[in-house]
């Protein structure tokens, strides 16, 4: 296809906006899949996102459309819509030259939006905005075009105003993809360079490429070199997504498909790598873009032992699929074998956790979240460490470091109260407010990530009804006056319940887990002390008072055999505690402290 | 002196009588309401059974249920003279019925008397009224107080009372009266129970539902120290975690039990522990009598266990007593020295004031008794 015939975008949208609603439309008008083909939302082809409505994983499909008798190829590449995604909205950016950016026409601007509203402009994107589900009854799209002309500068005059559902506006949408997005900017005769934006593995065929081709072109039998891993392979098929992968002769210059080349693992592909001729190298790589580092962990272990060979084949069939998680193995004193997994964000957790579970059938215990610290010791190194059992010793620490977000929060304006109450409990300092329209604001902070990724998100849902959203970009890792606590167990140290706190809020942390555990650890035959502890110092004490009363009154000769099996079976249960000296910890206590809820 | 003979001949014989007027509401044990043709056909198995293991040199025999009383006299009389007649009566140094009030009077302690019993477990369980409406009783104070005097005048020298405290809206201070009242009759021994929700019993169903409160467990543990103080105050020696005797009293057919020692039990849902195995009879009373009457066996369980078990459970029936055991007669029995198999609990429970060791004896202390399950547990 000539290049001038050729648009690549994507579309940016918020949750619920109706991105792939949009998306079907535009494959329906375009005649890509019939109506009848059309399940509903096909860019979505996991379960899980389509229940969720998440576009998990970046995917592309080529629509062909015909205007003023010129047939014009449009490749639609989709981008996940959550914050936690931004890496993989950003990789799909670096291979369009024009972005649709959806508005929902009721809800308005959110902070998804405006966030990657951003990340698109600095790609030197070409913005269309438009505004959807204009038919609706409560469709404000006057104030909605006022917001995005406030907060991102779009003129009025630019927005197209459709309704995805029944169609409207949709030949508008295709007009603005034509005319407004330039096309691609590559040259034909240069040595090939594609750009890797996304792949995926396939049990027959092994590793399947989606590239941009940015110069040159690419055929099948070509022998392809990947410019950073510096593996050379095979090209055994080329294609595009229409929307099922459709072999092609050749991918042109600023065309988007795929290709096949006998690639055992997904590890010898590396997103945003290029790939050039073999034979005929081109002399600089494409500007790729970094790789995101896990900003968020979590340890996740079988709920049963017999699990834990079926859950490391699923971590490694996902991390296959997603070049953002990753995982090594760890032991931990009270829940056995199990993994360290790293993720983008919250939801990102959240999404591998619903997927291992459902498509590898294994149930999961998971711990609490914690972010990455770094320490500067007094030798001058430089630790990063996610785990506070790695923590070298205090005397050892010149500088304790931690990562801090800045987080921008839309909401109706009368919410405000509550909302800077809530950023400010959280150590959140304070940056700007900016006025979105007459009844919507968005309020700037930079927060320390680990006060972000507790529970932020769910309580700003509840101070505002449900109204407020967020998006958080990283800055950097900050000097912070942060300490270990340590939770004891009759005089010992639970290595398993240490966590990394702020000085100011270990206090309260502290109170609070150890009376959590004296609720969840059952008496014993001796007094059981829980304390919290900064170091030496202790915080928190709480007792758990001997056991006053168990014994059996009448145990005669009919009796025996059912008493006696009777406390065998309550020995079993306490053989499956964990033993912290001579206490013994039910799993259920480690969980109510490790496991996610910890604010009541 | 534990003889070694002691280890491999029975000394006990329980005989089971699964039969009562009514259900009680606490109640789990293995029993029906009486039905005449019922128990006929029952005792008849009995006498059957007895007939296979009536050689044992038993020397103490214990008829127990349910409620025997509550058969006729003539089935009552049947059962009596089979035990005497297939018995050698001069070994037997303690026979014990048990007795319900409200299902004897002058002539029926007058059988028993003659049959050759010379102990009786009177379940009189509470003088209070609430009490043993709570309890699903079916006799009055009034009723129970009779049946001591009854028995008392029909000759028995040796009477042990049941009583049972701790249910739901029991004061201390009507247990310390039903104390009192109890020491007024004088009995040789005494057995206070605190009350067990069991498991499918009608209390457990009011409980569940609300109807009647959960008995509440601080209230009984005070209930139980405030018994021990108070019957060791009055010549009642606290021997074993729910038993109290006058010198020379102690139940001993229950004392083989808590040794762990053999015995023989008939009837349907009998236990027996012979050669160290431990089988017991099917406890539906119609497939027992068909059974016996068809000359097979009634025995529907049996373990055997490993000498480590079987030291475990020796050590957790001994316990019970207040004497525990004999380091000595803990090796004579199982085979392993104490120390060999729990040194170390047995010295953290020491620690722990739990448990005492005095002239070679182990045993529970005080404290250690009201946590006795729990200390047991430790050993399995």
């Amino acid at each position: 296809m000539d290049t001038k015939r050729i648009r690549n975008f994507c579309i940016i949208a918020h949750i619920d906006h109706g991105k792939s609603t949009l998306a079907d439309r535009l494959l329906e008008h375009t005649n890509t899949v019939s109506p009848r083909e059309l399940k509903e939302q096909v860019l979505d082809d996991m379960d899980l996102e389509r229940e969720r409505g998440i576009t998990i994983k970046a995917s592309a499909v080529t629509l062909l459309y015909t205007r003023d008798g010129k047939e014009y190829m449009l490749n639609l590449i989709d981008t996940p819509g959550h914050v936690d995604f931004s890496y993989e909205v950003s990789r799909s950016l670096a291979a369009c030259e024009g972005a649709l950016l959806l508005v929902d026409a009721s809800q308005g601007v959110e902070a998804q939006t405006v966030a990657n509203a951003y990340l698109a402009l600095e790609h030197n994107l070409e913005i269309v905005p438009v505004v959807n589900k204009v038919d609706l009854q409560q469709a404000r799209p006057e104030d909605v075009i006022e917001e995005m002309e406030h907060t991102l500068g779009i003129l009025p005059r630019e927005v197209v105003r459709v309704s995805a559902k029944t169609g409207l506006g949709i030949e508008d949408v295709l007009g603005a993809v034509i005319d407004r997005i330039h096309p691609p900017k590559g040259d034909t005769a240069a040595p090939l360079r594609a750009l890797i934006f996304d792949s995926e593995y396939d049990e027959y065929r092994g590793v399947i490429v989606y590239v941009r081709i940015f110069d040159g072109s690419m055929r099948r039998g070509d022998r392809v070199y990947m410019m950073k891993t510096k593996r050379m392979f095979e090209v055994t098929e080329v294609g595009i997504f229409g929307p099922r992968m459709t072999p092609a002769e050749r991918l042109g210059t600023g065309e988007v498909g795929y290709f096949v080349a006998n690639i055992k693992t997904i590890q010898d592909v590396e997103i945003g790598d290029t790939v050039t001729n073999f034979n005929e190298k081109a002399q600089e790589p494409l500007p790729g873009y970094r790789k995101p580092l896990p900003m968020v962990y979590c340890g996740l272990y079988p709920t049963m032992d017999t699990d834990l060979v079926p859950l490391r084949v699923a971590l490694e069939k996902l991390a296959l699929n997603d070049s953002s998680f990753s995982f090594e193995p760890e032991q931990s004193p009270a829940l056995g074998f199990g993994f360290r997994c790293g993720f983008l964000g919250l939801l990102h957790m959240e999404i591998v956790q619903e997927r291992l579970e459902r498509e590898g059938n294994v149930n999961l215990i998971q711990t609490a979240p914690s972010v990455t610290y770094e320490i500067l010791t007094t030798g001058g190194q430089v630790l990063v460490i996610s785990n506070p059992d790695k923590m070298p010793p205090v005397n050892e620490i010149e500088e304790f470091r931690e990562p801090v977000v800045n987080i921008k929060i839309i909401f109706p304006v009368e919410y405000m109260g509550v909302v800077m109450k809530l950023a400010e409990e959280r150590r959140g300092s304070y940056k700007a407010t900016e006025y979105l329209s007459q009844r919507r604001v968005m309020l700037s902070y930079e927060l320390p990530l680990a006060e972000m990724i507790f529970d932020f998100h769910d309580k700003l849902k509840s101070a505002t009804r449900g109204y407020g959203t967020l998006d958080y970009t990283f800055i950097g890792y900050r000097t912070s006056n942060l300490v270990r606590l340590d939770i004891l167990i009759g005089g010992k140290t639970v290595d398993a319940l240490s966590s990394i706190v702020h000085r100011d809020n270990a206090y309260a942390r502290g109170k609070r887990l150890v009376k959590k555990l004296r609720r969840e650890i059952p008496r014993h035959l001796f007094e059981v002390v829980i304390q919290a502890a900064i170091g030496s110092r202790i915080i928190a004490r709480e007792s758990i008072k001997p056991m006053r009363k168990n014994v059996t009154a009448k145990c005669y000769g009919g009796d025996v055999t059912r008493k006696r099996k009777l406390l065998e079976k309550q020995k079993e249960g306490k053989k499956r505690m964990k033993s912290i000296g001579s206490v013994e910890i039910p799993q259920e206590a480690f969980l109510s402290v490790m496991a996610t809820n910890d604010n009541e | 002196m534990i003889m070694q003979r002691e280890l491999t001949h029975p000394n006990a014989l329980y005989i089971h009588i699964p039969f009562c007027i009514k259900r009680c509401s606490y109640c789990d044990f293995n029993s029906s309401v009486y039905q005449p043709d019922v128990a006929s056909r029952y005792v008849a198995a009995l006498e059957k059974e007895l007939g296979g293991v009536k050689d044992h040199p038993y020397k103490t025999v214990y008829i127990g249920g349910g409620t025997p009383t509550a058969m006729k006299e003539g089935q009552l009389n049947q059962l009596l003279s089979a035990v005497s007649s297939s018995l050698d009566m001069r070994r037997i140094k303690e026979y014990t019925v048990e007795v319900n009030p409200g299902t004897v009077n002058a002539r029926k302690a007058a059988l028993l008397r003659w049959g050759g019993v010379n102990r009786i477990s009177l379940g009189i369980q509470s003088f209070k009224e609430k009490g043993l409406r709570l309890l699903g009783r079916i006799h009055s104070r009034r009723d129970a107080l009779d049946a001591f005097s009854v028995l008392r005048e029909g000759g028995f020298n040796n009477l042990s009372v049941d009583l049972i405290f701790g249910w739901s809206g029991q004061t201390l201070m009507d247990w310390e009266e039903d104390l009192t009242e109890v020491l007024s009759l004088d009995p040789e021994h005494l057995s206070a129970y605190c009350l067990t929700v069991e498991r499918g019993t009608p209390l457990a169903r009011q409980i569940r539902t609300g109807s009647v409160p959960r008995p509440d467990e601080e209230s009984q543990l005070d209930m139980l120290k405030k018994t021990i103080n108070f019957l060791d105050n009055n010549g009642y020696k606290h021997y074993e975690i729910s038993n109290f005797a006058k010198k020379g009293y102690r139940c001993r057919h229950n004392v083989n039990y808590w040794k762990n020692l053999p015995y023989v039990g008939i009837g349907a849902g009998a236990v027996s522990y012979l050669n160290g195995r431990r089988t017991s009879n099917i406890r539906d009373i119609l497939s027992y009598i068909e059974r016996i009457e068809a000359g097979r066996s009634a025995k529907t369980f049996g373990e055997r266990l490993t000498p480590r078990r079987r030291a475990a459970e020796t050590l957790m029936m001994a316990l019970r007593m207040t004497s525990g055991i004999k380091e000595k007669n803990f090796t004579v029995r199982t085979g392993f020295t104490l120390r060999e198999l729990y040194g170390d609990v047995i010295d953290r429970l020491c620690v722990l004031g739990l448990m005492g060791i005095r002239q070679g004896r182990l045993y529970l202390t005080r404290k250690g008794v009201f946590v006795a399950d729990s200390v047991m547990m430790e050993f399995l």
